[in-house]
């Protein structure tokens, strides 16, 4: 945060305001124009140019740029529109390019519906280069609720150069298990210090562009009575916050993964799920309107036949809610080598 | 005709100093000289010219009706030439009367996925639709607060609404409308749409508060949409008494930026719960940033599913009843619900149904342009 006290401004103006102990920007924005004038005793004048100067130097911070100069890519690096591979060009080309680098996205489902393998797949495709989809870049994946499935990680990583997503002599130079950063965290306390001390050290060297979570859910449902709605709102609120203030200075994805509640009574609010649905994402409605893409994964009746024989579940992916998707399905499955979408 | 002393721009000590002399309206100071006055109050002879010439001068020429003062009927003229700006979803546009209206702040709240920021993008481009068509031709201004623009959408939308006049156009056959076509492609509406991406209240203010001189350099805005107002407000806000002021200091400056250039403010709401809200005690939804800020915006639209279709509520209108229409996002943006025409809804009675077929699932209507 910038201090007023290195703006171009009259020293007259200078010194009431240091005076008035106004030193930082947002303190000077956070008064009207009628209490500066009390607390600075400048004239209306002097207000008025003090507050203009603030803004503009505030302006400066600001990135913009026309919707076109967004599309062509010609803007600040911060605007740029970039897309993280699921690792599966069926599932890209579904959402459109992958998960965005902006905002955080949600993925839902009941246990066993193949969240997790979501997960995993990021944090793997993340360390391709650019050109193949990925960030070329580590991820870190935080547990909350059980431990890292590292043997899991371990087959997907090493079946994930036959995938095809990149020429072998890329993926060959890379180690994939080794940028996977994993975190254990056991309540939202560790998981805050853990999003505002450890993390930007990893995503300020640029060793790190994703952050999966897994699962949001494990924390908020436990620890809070069903009288301390307020507080839970409150905590949930400033995590959503720290979370996308992460994806947004870094310009990385952050992932979410999240737990089902199952729907008692009457349904309020997002109608747009089939009737036969009875789950909906858990946390509610202030956890929702912090997330910026929703997708939610369940379990259908039909299985398939995989390439190696073994049945597997054919699975859906339902985009519930997202800026640039409709809301539509697409099936896949999960085998050795990770996640599939069908086509 | 005898404006009290105590209402002219004068320093407070002289106006003390008149009153005390006993000059308590502006008919006491008519015929009298400035050395007259700087005698009797003790004044200097330049202060005493300046007060005088701030009375007397003001008396001389009241101010015109042309100028500054407006009546009612001008007022009421005005806004009907001014029009507003299309949703494309005709239903929508007549429960605003003619769409957003301009010169005021129109808020569309609702919960995540509803299409808030559908509505958003769709109006930014819609208020570029030539004159020729009986649009605006103007441009926007988009501010984002949650990270939730995305220019691809917003190219899908943009080519959806050009096919859609050039439709219009070759159909009619209209001159004007097919040479406004050429400066109406997918590239000059996105150029035309100014993009802010803020991160918190701070910046969001300062943005706010230097806007004017934007919108001076770029005097053909029509439309700055902030999307979302409430969520820079909504955490680690400990002071909730700054905060209402933040709030009202925003809504203030918006209202000024809407009148002074005549172009219509778009503000973004989030949902919140609120419990016992009609005595019953069942939680209820109600829009984020509590009450003050409900007399913020002059009209109020709640978005909402029901039922799987979703629903527009007018909530708060100095103009319209309230009302409730259902509408849809397609591929195309921001539409009409098709009814079956044997069904009687307000939304099958002005428009036409398109014959082209740009996006399958959705049978387009005409917007009531032109």
């Amino acid at each position: 945060m910038g201090d007023v006290q290195g703006l171009v401004l009259h020293p007259r103006i200078l010194t009431a305001v240091r005076k008035a102990k106004l030193h930082r920007y947002a303190e000077v924005l956070r008064f009207s124009s009628a209490d500066l004038e009390r607390l600075t005793h400048l004239s209306a004048k002097d207000v008025g140019h003090l507050v203009r100067e603030v803004s503009e130097a505030v302006r400066q911070r600001i990135h913009a740029a026309t919707a076109l100069q967004l599309l062509l890519g010609d803007c600040p690096a911060d605007l740029k529109v970039r897309f993280l591979s699921l690792g599966c060009p069926v599932l890209d080309e579904f959402l459109r390019g992958g998960i965005p680098c902006q905002g955080l996205t949600e993925i839902s489902g009941e246990s066993s519906a193949g969240k997790t393998q979501f997960g995993l797949q990021l944090c793997l495709t993340v360390q391709l280069p650019e050109e193949w989809g990925g960030l070329d870049a580590g991820a870190v994946y935080i547990c909350t609720e059980d431990a890292f499935p590292s043997k899991r990680l371990a087959q997907i990583a090493q079946q994930f150069p036959a995938r095809g997503l990149a020429p072998l002599e890329v993926t060959k130079k890379i180690r994939f298990s080794d940028q996977i950063f994993v975190e254990h965290t056991a309540d939202k306390d560790q998981l805050s210090k853990c999003i505002q001390s450890r993390l930007p050290i990893l995503l300020e060297r640029g060793v790190v562009k994703l952050v999966v979570i897994d699962s949001i859910a494990a924390l908020f449902r436990g620890e809070y009575e069903s009288r301390e709605t307020t507080r839970r709102a409150k905590d949930l609120q400033s995590l959503g916050a720290q979370l996308r203030t992460v994806s947004q200075k870094y310009n990385v994805p952050v992932v979410c993964i999240n737990q089902v509640s199952a729907v008692v009574g009457k349904r309020r609010g997002n109608g747009n799920i089939s009737s036969s649905q009875k789950v909906i994402p858990a946390l509610g409605l202030v956890w929702s309107s912090l997330v910026t893409t929703r997708l939610m994964v369940s379990r259908t009746e039909h299985t398939l036949q995989c390439a190696d024989g073994s049945p597997a579940v054919v699975r859906s992916l339902e985009v519930m809610f997202s800026p640039h998707l409709p809301n539509t399905t697409s099936y896949y499955i999960v085998d050795a080598q990770g996640v599939k979408g069908l086509r | 005709m005898s404006r009290h002393i105590g209402s002219y721009p004068i320093p407070p000590y002289l106006k003390n100093k008149l009153i005390t002399a006993g000059f308590s309206t502006a008919e006491d100071l008519e015929d009298v000289k400035p050395v007259e006055l700087s005698k009797e109050l003790k004044i200097t002879p330049a202060e005493a010219l300046e007060v005088l010439r701030v009375v007397q001068g003001d008396q001389k020429d009241p101010p015109s009706p042309d100028e500054g003062v407006k009546t009612a009927l001008d007022m009421l003229q005005e806004e009907r030439e001014q029009g507003g700006i299309i949703t494309f979803c005709s239903a929508l546009d007549e429960l605003l009367g003619g769409g957003v209206p301009l010169t005021k702040i129109t808020e569309f709240c609702g919960a995540p996925g509803v299409g808030k920021t559908q509505m958003g993008m769709q109006l930014a481009i819609d208020v570029q639709i030539p004159s020729a068509f009986g649009g605006l031709g103007g441009e926007a201004v988009y501010i984002d607060t949650e990270g939730s623009f995305m220019v691809h959408r917003l190219e899908d939308m943009a080519k959806a609404a050009m096919e859609h006049c050039r439709h219009i156009a070759t159909v009619e056959n209209n001159r004007d409308q097919l040479e406004a076509m050429a400066d109406f492609t997918v590239e000059h509406i996105l150029s035309r749409i100014h993009f802010y991406r803020v991160h918190d209240w701070v910046e969001l203010v300062a943005l706010i508060n230097i806007l004017p001189e934007f919108l001076q350099e770029h005097s053909k805005v029509r439309l700055v949409v902030i999307d979302s107002i409430a969520f820079p407000f909504r955490h680690d806000f400990e002071d909730l008494s700054l905060r209402t002021r933040l709030l009202n200091g925003l809504a203030q400056n918006c209202i000024r930026l809407a009148d002074s250039h005549k172009a219509a403010v778009v503000l973004v709401n989030q949902m919140t719960t609120k419990m016992g809200h009609a005595g019953d005690g069942q939680a209820h939804l109600v829009p984020a940033l509590g009450e003050s800020w409900g007399h913020a915006s002059t009209i109020r639209v709640l978005l909402f599913w029901e039922a799987g279709c979703r629903y527009a509520r007018l909530y708060k209108s100095p103009t319209r009843e309230e009302a409730t229409v259902p509408y849809q996002v397609t591929v195309a943006g921001v539409r009409d619900v098709c009814v079956p025409n044997n069904m009687q809804d307000q939304a099958t009675n002005i428009s036409k149904e398109d014959g082209e077929g740009l996006d399958d699932h959705s049978q387009r209507k005409r917007p009531r342009i032109s």
